[in-house]
Formats: structure tokens, C-alpha cells, sequence
């Protein structure tokens, strides 16, 4: 439960293996590519010296970009329209294809089978765009539904010409402006929301003039058929009668087509998945680096899926290729390691709440457990109530199983449980508070309590945070921080004498004097305004500090005021906790008095149910962004800095 | 009161960055520089076009893509404004871009359909700013036809695709015409949006503009084109001021040019007609000088209005136009007493 370990890998192998090494690496889908230049610039990639190594490390100094690279539109095309004409959904099919295939000879195979249907499909597509020209006709025609002439004749005059015309309104407003200098006769024949639709009937010989003038008003011509007679109602029956020939038509030049399918599906489907893995094995190729004869490509495997790859790969190319694996070390690398979650399926979904600030990086611990579990106590406790739980609950679960949004379909069955728990421990069933028995706390009852409890659990939270952040910083080896930091250890035990002399206060937990811990506190908060100067004694370097001293000063000096203010703040913050657990009780008692107020038992049933609905959907959509505000703001800002890189592997099917 | 609460806090910016326009010492110094270098490094150094050339190296900037970084100042500058505004008048605001981007498409329409591509873009930094259209699309255009492709799936989809399916002749002028005519019903759309005291200003104003820009149109047309009335007509903006629709009919009417010319000289716009010989030289010029005056008038008798904003753009429109005019006349090494003649400003 954590983030997953990586190992680097190098691969060195021949450029003639090149294709088939790099189509492995996709088919095994376990590799996080690095750009191999660069890390090869980087000097981090070392070979061991050895007389089979020799050619590699001769050559790792030469080395020179891929770029070669392939068009893969024509081939995607053909197989595109052969998916289309036979109405296959495009499907991979990674286990039959392997890695020995001639490239060329499939796609080949699939252009001569298109050739062979290509004509048939022709067919079809001009019968097609016949079919579309006719309905365009219809539509047109429809415009003139109202003129009630022969349209016929008029389209087939010999000194007039008639034509259809879109104009905006705007400029049907010019053209009646100017009516009495139009060489033509103009009716307006149909309008739309912005358009008008007018016809034109003038002598050919002002063809030119017409057209130029209706240019200049931003025309748009509706075209007419020619040679048919009647009005537009009559020749649109005609019109009607032949797409229905033609789709007839159609029907059959489509059976002829399908008689060809059945033996061809299988090939496709293999082009197809071909085509598809060559594609990502060129992204493989962009990140290598090459030599002469041989290059190199680099990245990042999870620990537990090394042996796999390196079996794969020593199974097929044995001696003829080289492996350097290695542990991902953070700091020597051009791009740190990326990070893999690693959890547990009851924590998984709140990954994707993690994901949204920032991912762990690879020197982080991974904060999910102590988020989700957390997250689950934070919206459980603000909205405890057994009903609603459960109607939160079954949203999640409907959202998991119906809609396959698993991440927030998980997060919210399980914030749903924790409420339904909590509701137990209130005794609250919808809202109700007089059907079951609080097992712990009536949150209106004590509303002191509650509110101290939630203080309580905002102090344990944030004392876990300060743990977290320890740990990251003693992983990263920062005594700057990790020790004098205001996250690090003097900041903990600033907060934590902080939080003792407000309770000693308040409880006379123990006779220390209050001078002793200001003192303590003052000593403290001295040893994190000297924090650089410390630690670079500490770490015997000879200059003090990074930038002019009266910045750093200044800077340390507000430090110490934020600090004081942040500690307070923070802490005090999470009375919230018990201050939304008051107020779902208080909402629902809102609506209760309501219901009362209504002498109806219908009507009141109503205003309950309404008021429930209410509280799920507003009270639980603002618990959840409390809660998600306790945890970002308040929490991980104490050891979370959220700067990884997510583990994208180069997969087939992704 | 509301007028307050929309355009208080942008006024008071606009204000302050007015103070950033060049003064009349910057310009008296620019037409003092020698090179164009010269000119880019006081740009760089001693006034707000700092910031768009700060990456730019002075020495080597050639002139169309230092007039690319000062239009981008425009850009910039509107940028800014636009964060002050939300819904009908940052749309509105908007349509600067909308205009400005009008102008380089029709600008690259004219270079692909001289040359069959489009070489130099540098200068045209405004496509895709309104549109959201792909630039690279766009630059890709081997003939208008593919520019107007590139358009699909935008604002001007609907203003220009019927020129496509129409393939009697591909046009240029169609093109830039539709698009001239698509900004003015995007700009009309726009301003129906705003309150009621802000569209009386800004109706005002354009009305100014529109006359302006349909005298100038109809004397062309006229002269250089010998276009008929009706299509002249049809062709002009409808904003009006003193030139109402009648007017205008009236003037496209006018049987030869010295007629025109005997109509026009009586109309309010009279000194864009002085002097048979200086017309079309100046007339441009005339044109923006007197939008400019006309502008800063108006500018200081109205407060916490749109226009405000609208005269600071179109000042920093002008001024993107006198700093391509500087850098042309330090070019063709035009004296500076006569350089100062084409400026929009009035130097001293």
C-alpha cells in the first residue's frame, strides 16, 4: 500500500531487431518510456565493461535521434473503410498477432480486398449522393409549397430564368430599399429565423447582373431540379418515388457486398490489430536514441513486472540484445520515477481525489490510506445519519455498477457506509432521531461536545500529517526541513506544546508554569527562524545562506507570525466537523417543524421526504467539499507536495 | 448606480493605461531613429511595448514581425481588459478580436490567392483568437477555398461556408466581403446585449464610423472599380449617423464621380474631400485623424461608460497603425516633416 517500486531498463539491441524488440516492449505493456538521448546525455545510463558490451559503449557515444518516422494515414484508411463497408466494430486482438509479421504483406492483403469491393462500394456511394441530391431538391422545392404554379414550366423557360435565393434578413431589408432599381421580379416565397427565402425570375440575359447583385447581398442559391413538370408539391411526389427506387437499389449492390464478409472478418480484425501496435511501437521508436548498428531505449518497469519483461525479451532475441536493469534512483536521473498506486480496493477510489491535487511522488509516501480513511471519518461525522447514508450508498453503487464510474461511484458507496455507521452512533434514521438509540453522542444534546470532540480529532489528524511529513522528509534526507521546518520536527513539537498549554488551561492536566512554555515555544520558534543557517552548519557547507541576508530575515520573520496563525487556524478549522453534524440535525429539524406546521399528514409526509432529498443533495454536496477542504488545505499541506509523474506504460490496448 | 457597478474598477484601469499610450515626445523620437532596429530597441526600452519585446532580439527583428509584437500589444492590452468584464460586455469586448482577426484573414486570403500559399504570416497574430479556429490550419491554406474549409466548426462558418458550394468562381472579394459583413452582425448581435445607456453611446459612435467608412467605400467604388449603384448599395454598412439609408442611396445614385464629389462636399464629412489632387493620399488618414479627435472628445465628456473602454482599444488600434506607418517611413526614408502627414496623431 504504497507507491509501487520502479527498476530503470535499458535496452540495447540491434537495429535490424529493432521493430521486433520495440513490439514486445508494447505487447508486454509494462514499460513507462524514457527519451533514451537524453538520459544517455545525462550519464546516468552505464553499461558495465564487459567484451559483450564493447560495441555498445563504443557506440552509446555516437548517437543520434529517431526520426524516421512513419505515416500510417493510408493504411488506417483502407482498413477504416473495410471496417465501414462490412460494418465491423474495430476490435484488437493482441494474443493472435506475435511479434514475427511482415507489416507490408498484411496491409497489402487488405488493399487487394478493398479493390475488390471498391467498385460495388462506389456504387453505392454515387447512388448515395444521388439520394442526397434529391432530398436537397425536396427541401428546396418544400419552400415553394405556397406558389401555386406550375413550376415546371417556369424552371424550363427559354428567355426567364428562375432561381431560389437564401438571403439573411438583413439583406432582404437592402434588397426592398432598393427595390425599383432590381432587374428582376423577386417574391418572397419562405422565411426561417434568420433567413429569408425568395425567389427570382428574370430575363437570362440579366443572369450575370442578378447574380453579381445577389453576391453582393450574400447569397445563397437553393438548387432546382430541371426537367420536371408540375407544381413543387407534384414534382416533390415525383421526386419521392425515385429515392425510393434507388435505396431498393442500394439494397442490393449491399447484399452483393456482404457475401464477402464472412471470410474476410478475421483478416481485418489482425490488420487492424497489426495497425494499431505499429502505431505505438513508432511512439517506442521517437524515444530511442541510435547508433550505428544498434540503439537504445530506456525506462521504467513496476519491480514486479521486470522478470516478465526480461524473460520475454531474452526468450526471443537471447544473446542478441543487452539488458541493463537497474533501481530507479531519484536524484541522478533527468526525469524522476513514475508513480504507480499501489492500494487496496477499499481505499482504490479515493485515488482519484489524490489524483485531482497532485500525484505522490516517488519519494513521497503515498498519502491515500490516511486520506481515504480520514475522508471517510471527516464526511461521516458531519453527516452522520443511517437513511441517507444508505440512499448515498446506493447512488455509489449505482454509479459503479450501472454507469462504470468507478472511482466516484466508489468514493461515494464508501463515504455512504461511514455515514450509515456514524448515523448508528447519532441514532438517526432520516433524519429522525426518535426510532433508534444513539449509541455514543445526540450531537444536539451535547452541542459542547461535539464541538470539543471535533477539535479532539482535528488535533490527531493533523498529528498524523506531521508524522507523514517526517517520514517524507527523512526519506528525502532534508534536515533544512525535516528538522527545523515548520512541517518538520521543531514545527511538531511547536503545535504539539501549543495544543498541551490551551488544554492545560482549560483542564490543569499538570503543573507546569506557563512561563516554562512560552519559553519552550519561543525556543522553538527561534530554531526555525535560524532554520538555513542550522542546517548548513549542520551540513558543514561554507555559505550560510541562499540569499541576501535581510531577505531571509524578513522572510523567516513573517514566517513566525504564519506559523503562530496557521497553527491556530488549522486547528481550530475542523471544529467544523462538529459544527455540520449540528447542522444536519438542525436542517432536519427545519423541516420537521415544517411538516408540523402543514395539518396534513400527506403534505407533511411531503415536506419530509422534500426536506430529506434537500439535506442528501445540498448538506452532502457541501459536506463533501468541506471535507475535501479539511483535507487539502489543512492537512496536506502539511506533508503533501503532490509533484509525481503518473506511471503511463506503452500498452496496446490504451 | 449600475453603470458604477459595471464599468467602475475597468475605468479606473483604463485610465491608468492610457498613461502607457505613446506621447507626442515618443513620436517625435521614433521619427528621429534611423533604422528599424533603432525604432524596435526605443520601443523595447523606453516605452509599454516593453513587454511584448522583451524575448525579441532588436538586431535582427525584421519588419513584419516587429508589426507582429505591436499588434500583439493590442491583444495583450484587450486581454486584460477582458478580466474585468463578464458576460454581454466581455462578449462584446470580444468582438475586437473578432474584427482584428477579420483583417488578417482577409490579409492571408489576398496572399494565398496571389501566390497559392501563404509565406508571410508573421504580422497576422490575431487568426484563431475569436474563432478558436487552428491557426496551422489555416496557414496550411493553398487557395481561399481551403481557408474557408478551415473555418468549419466556427463563428464564421455560418457568414462564409456558402461560398464554398458555389463553385462558379472562387472570389476573393465574396470572401472578404462576407467577412466584413459577418463582423457587423456580430457586432450588432453583440451590442443588443448591453444596458440600454451603454448601447446609446456605442450605436452613436459606430454610427460615426459607418458613415466614414461608406463615404469612403461608395467614392472608390466609384473611381477605382466602377461598381453599379445597386451592388455599391448593398455593399455599404448599415450604421448610420448623419448619413442615413436614404443619404446614402442618394450618393450611390450619383451618376459620375464630380457629381459624387459636388454631393459629398456638401455632406458633414466634407474634409475628406479637400483638394482634388490630396484625396487619396490623405484619405485614410483624414479618415482615422478625425475618429481620433472625434474619439478623445467623447472619451472626456462621458463617464463610467463603455465607450471609455471602446476609445482606449481604438487608440491603441491607432497607434499599432502610426507605429507601422514610423517604421515604413524610416524605411523609405520620407523626411520627417512630410512622415508626420500620414500619422493618425497630429505631431508637433
Amino acid at each position: 500500500m504504497a507507491v509501487e517500486k520502479m527498476k530503470t531498463v535499458g535496452i540495447v539491441g540491434r537495429i535490424a531487431d529493432m521493430d521486433r524488440i520495440c513490439r514486445s516492449i508494447v505487447l508486454n505493456g509494462s514499460m513507462h518510456m524514457l527519451n533514451a538521448l537524453s538520459e544517455i546525455n545525462s550519464n546516468y545510463f552505464k553499461i558495465s565493461a564487459s567484451e559483450e558490451n564493447i560495441e555498445a559503449i563504443e557506440e552509446s557515444s555516437h548517437i543520434r535521434p529517431y526520426n524516421a518516422s512513419k505515416d500510417f494515414g493510408k493504411d488506417e484508411q483502407i482498413i477504416k473503410s473495410l471496417n465501414d463497408i462490412f460494418d465491423f466494430q474495430p476490435s484488437i486482438d493482441a494474443g493472435s498477432i506475435g511479434i514475427d509479421y511482415d507489416y507490408a504483406q498484411l496491409i497489402n492483403a487488405m488493399k487487394e480486398e478493398y479493390d475488390a469491393v471498391k467498385e460495388l462500394w462506389d456504387e453505392i456511394e454515387k447512388k448515395n449522393k444521388l439520394v442526397e441530391e434529391k432530398k436537397n431538391y425536396i427541401k428546396n422545392l418544400s419552400y415553394m409549397k405556397n406558389v401555386d404554379m406550375d413550376i415546371g414550366q417556369l424552371l424550363n423557360l427559354k428567355y426567364l430564368k428562375l432561381r431560389l435565393f437564401v438571403i439573411s434578413r438583413e439583406s432582404y431589408g437592402r434588397l426592398k430599399g432598393n427595390y425599383e432599381n432590381i432587374p428582376s421580379l423577386v417574391l418572397k416565397v419562405a422565411a426561417t429565423d434568420d433567413n429569408i427565402i425568395v425567389m427570382s425570375v428574370a430575363p437570362q440575359c440579366f443572369d450575370d447582373e442578378i447574380e453579381r447583385l445577389f453576391t453582393s447581398l450574400n447569397y445563397q442559391e437553393l438548387k432546382l431540379p430541371v426537367g420536371y413538370s408540375g407544381t413543387a408539391q407534384e414534382i416533390i411526389e415525383k421526386l419521392t418515388g425515385e429515392i425510393k427506387n434507388i435505396l431498393n437499389e442500394i439494397k442490393g449492390l449491399k447484399e452483393q457486398v456482404q457475401k464477402h464478409r464472412g471470410d474476410i472478418s478475421p483478416a481485418i480484425k489482425k490488420a487492424y490489430s497489426v495497425l494499431m501496435l505499429e502505431k505505438k511501437v513508432e511512439i517506442v521508436k521517437r524515444e530511442a536514441a541510435m547508433g550505428k548498428k544498434l540503439f537504445f531505449l530506456f525506462g521504467y518497469v513496476p519491480k514486479s513486472k521486470v522478470k516478465r519483461l526480461q524473460k520475454e525479451l531474452w526468450d526471443y532475441f537471447g544473446s542478441r540484445i543487452i539488458l541493463v536493469i537497474d533501481d530507479a534512483p531519484v536524484k541522478e536521473m533527468a526525469k524522476s520515477p513514475p508513480t504507480k498506486f499501489k492500494n487496496n480496493w477499499i481505499i482504490r477510489p479515493f485515488e482519484a481525489l489524490i489524483r485531482m491535487y497532485g500525484l505522490p511522488s516517488y519519494d513521497e509516501v503515498d498519502p491515500t490510506i490516511f486520506f481515504g480513511l480520514s475522508y471517510m471519518l471527516l464526511f461521516g461525522a458531519m453527516f452522520g445519519d443511517l437513511g441517507q447514508g444508505f440512499v448515498i450508498l446506493l447512488a455509489g453503487l449505482y454509479l459503479t455498477y450501472r454507469k462504470k464510474s468507478a472511482s466516484f461511484g466508489g468514493v461515494l458507496s464508501r463515504l455512504g457506509g461511514s455515514s450509515m455507521v456514524f448515523g448508528l452512533l447519532y441514532g438517526s434514521v432520516f433524519g429522525n432521531e426518535h426510532v433508534i438509540p444513539a449509541l455514543f453522542i445526540r450531537p444536539m444534546a451535547n452541542i459542547n461536545t461535539m464541538l470539543i470532540l471535533a477539535i479532539g480529532l482535528g488535533v490527531i489528524l493533523m498529528t498524523i500529517s506531521f508524522l507523514y511529513s517526517l517520514i517524507n522528509n527523512w526519506k528525502r534526507r532534508n534536515i533544512e526541513e525535516g528538522i527545523f521546518g515548520r512541517e518538520g520536527l521543531v514545527g511538531f513539537l511547536f503545535f504539539l506544546t501549543l495544543i498541551f498549554t490551551a488544554a492545560n488551561s482549560y483542564l490543569k492536566l499538570a503543573d507546569i508554569p506557563l512561563s516554562v512554555l512560552i519559553s519552550i515555544m519561543a525556543v522553538l520558534l527561534l530554531l526555525n527562524v535560524f532554520k538555513e543557517p542550522i542546517s548548513n552548519l549542520i551540513k558543514g557547507s561554507n555559505r550560510l545562506y541562499k540569499e541576501k541576508i535581510t531577505d531571509y530575515y524578513t522572510e523567516a520573520g513573517f514566517g513566525v507570525v504564519e506559523t503562530l496563525l496557521s497553527f491556530l487556524s488549522n486547528t481550530i478549522s475542523f471544529i467544523r466537523v462538529g459544527a455540520f453534524a449540528l447542522n444536519h440535525a438542525g436542517l432536519y429539524l427545519a423541516f420537521e417543524t415544517m411538516a408540523e406546521m402543514i395539518n396534513s399528514g400527506f403534505g407533511g409526509a411531503l415536506v419530509l421526504v422534500l426536506g430529506n432529498i434537500i439535506i442528501i443533495g445540498l448538506e452532502g454536496l457541501i459536506v463533501f467539499i468541506q471535507g475535501l477542504r479539511l483535507e487539502y488545505y489543512e492537512l496536506f499541506s502539511k506533508y503533501y507536495s503532490g509533484n509525481g509523474v503518473e506511471y503511463t506504460p506503452i500498452r496496446l490496448n490504451s | 448606480m449600475d453603470a458604477v457597478r459595471i464599468h467602475g474598477a475597468v475605468a479606473t484601469k483604463v485610465k491608468a493605461m492610457e498613461s502607457k499610450l505613446l506621447s507626442n515626445d515618443d513620436y517625435l523620437n521614433l521619427l528621429r531613429m534611423k533604422s528599424i532596429t533603432e525604432c524596435a530597441q526605443y520601443l523595447k526600452e523606453k516605452t509599454g511595448y516593453g513587454r511584448v519585446l522583451a524575448d525579441v532580439d532588436v538586431d535582427t527583428v525584421h519588419r513584419g514581425a516587429l508589426e507582429g509584437h505591436i499588434k500583439k500589444n493590442i491583444i495583450y492590452n484587450i486581454d486584460k481588459i477582458i478580466h474585468y468584464y463578464s458576460g454581454s460586455y466581455k462578449e462584446f469586448i470580444n468582438t475586437f478580436f473578432a474584427k482584428y482577426e477579420i483583417d488578417d484573414l482577409k490579409d492571408l486570403a489576398r496572399e494565398v490567392y496571389k501566390k497559392g500559399k501563404i509565406e508571410n504570416y508573421e504580422d497576422n497574430v490575431f487568426i484563431g483568437k475569436y474563432s478558436k479556429a487552428e491557426p496551422s490550419k489555416i496557414l496550411a491554406a493553398k487557395s481561399v477555398g481551403d481557408i474557408i474549409v478551415a473555418l468549419k466548426d466556427t463563428v464564421f462558418e455560418k457568414y462564409t461556408s456558402h461560398l464554398l458550394d458555389d463553385n462558379r468562381r472562387e472570389n476573393l472579394f465574396r470572401f472578404e466581403m462576407a467577412l466584413d459583413m459577418a463582423y457587423y452582425s456580430i457586432l450588432q448581435r453583440e451590442w443588443g446585449k448591453l444596458s440600454p445607456e451603454d448601447q446609446e453611446t456605442i450605436r452613436y459612435v459606430y454610427g460615426t464610423i459607418g458613415d466614414v467608412l461608406n463615404i469612403q467605400w461608395i467614392y472608390r467604388g466609384k473611381k477605382f472599380y466602377n461598381i453599379e449603384p445597386e451592388i455599391l448599395l448593398n455593399y455599404t454598412i448599415k450604421l448610420y449617423n448623419r448619413l442615413n439609408f436614404k443619404k446614402i442611396k442618394e450618393l450611390c445614385y450619383e451618376g459620375s464621380l464630380s457629381q459624387f464629389l459636388d454631393k459629398a462636399r456638401q455632406t458633414y464629412y466634407d474634409f475628406l474631400f479637400k483638394n482634388d489632387e490630396t484625396i487619396d493620399i490623405y484619405m485614410d488618414r483624414r479618415m482615422h485623424r478625425y475618429l481620433y479627435y472625434y474619439l478623445q472628445k467623447i472619451d472626456q465628456y462621458t463617464k463610467m461608460n463603455l465607450i471609455n473602454v471602446v476609445a482606449y482599444i481604438l487608440f491603441l488600434e491607432f497607434e499599432a497603425r502610426d507605429i507601422i506607418s514610423i517604421i515604413e517611413i524610416i524605411r523609405y526614408d520620407v523626411p520627417e516633416d512630410e512622415g508626420k502627414k500620414y500619422l493618425i496623431k497630429n505631431i508637433h
